[in-house]
């Protein structure tokens, strides 16, 4: 691979960034394809010793994913974080897919019991719609206390979810900084 | 070596090179892959997560022959952070240098 193809793969697979930060990005690799030339090495030579543009350019996107979580914590923000973290190699397939998995089962879990319980009332009432002989004030008692209990559930689930993701991020972030990438094999 | 945690070295080496002198990215990637493998390609994401993360500034230096190079310095964030790490990087060749010398001398 020579300089001009090294710097056209590194520059396409960073579509995603915004162009200021591409462009600085590219300005560094060559800075440093001229201060290897004048040094005598080839652009091959260079391009070698750098190693995979698609591997840079994925550790590139999983740090911009994260600050854009940390900027703000969206659903989307935190997918994309996530898978571009997961595309840092195999490893990570394992240590954060697991992980964010469960994490996710478990708040979805929380949320839709917690909706579900606030919905209560209205299911009775659908209930006695299709069959109004099965109407009793127990039910209703229940469902309208349910209602309350929900409503805490949901409470809850708003700050355990928010404490979850921060540690998730966190956890991604470590992620970024000690697996993979880096040192070569050898 | 496992590959999986050598990337927290790479940070320690980055930010200990530029304790005592500014120093611009070529310079420091030469200086690492003289002495350990690596992809030099990954220092320069490294160098720009920890200049986001404020542990160094950057600015541009004209150059008599060549580019413009881009020098990197440590603000007293990194150098705090840099000696934690070194710290920890100390305690933890420690624990396993014993461990070494236990396992292989005792056998």
């Amino acid at each position: 691979m020579n300089k001009q193809q090294f710097i056209n793969k590194l520059t396409e697979s960073l579509q995603r960034l915004p162009a200021n930060d591409r462009t600085d990005i590219v300005h560094d690799f060559e800075e440093h394809f001229e201060f290897g030339l004048q040094e005598g090495k080839s652009e091959e030579e260079i391009a070698a010793s750098l190693g995979s543009p698609a591997q840079i350019s994925k550790e590139l996107l999983a740090s911009y994913h994260l600050d854009q979580v940390d900027e703000k914590t969206s659903a989307g923000n935190m997918f994309r974080a996530v898978w571009a973290v997961l595309g840092l190699g195999f490893f990570n397939l394992v240590i954060v897919l697991g992980p964010f998995i469960a994490l996710v089962g478990v708040l979805v879990g929380g949320w839709v019991s917690g909706l579900a319980f606030i919905a209560s009332p209205l299911l009775l009432a659908l209930d006695t719609l299709l069959h109004p002989q099965s109407f009793n004030w127990f039910n209703l008692f229940v469902a309208i206390g349910l209602t309350g209990l929900g409503l805490l559930v949901v409470i809850a689930m708003m700050y355990v979810t928010q404490f979850f993701m921060k540690g998730f991020v966190r956890y991604l972030h470590f992620n970024v900084r000690f697996v993979k990438g880096g040192l070569k094999d050898a | 070596m496992n590959i999986q945690f050598k990337k927290g070295v790479l940070e320690i080496c980055v930010l200990a090179l530029l304790d005592k002198k500014d120093r611009y990215g070529y310079e420091l990637v030469q200086k690492i892959s003289d002495r350990i493998a690596i992809s030099e390609g990954s220092v320069y994401p490294l160098l720009r997560r920890l200049a986001k993360e404020k542990y160094f500034t950057t600015y541009l230096k004209e150059s008599t022959e060549g580019p413009s190079r881009k020098y990197y310095r440590l603000t007293e964030d990194g150098r705090k952070y840099l000696y934690q790490l070194i710290d920890e990087w100390h305690e933890f060749t420690k624990g396993v240098n014993q461990i070494i010398e236990e396992g292989v001398t005792d056998e």
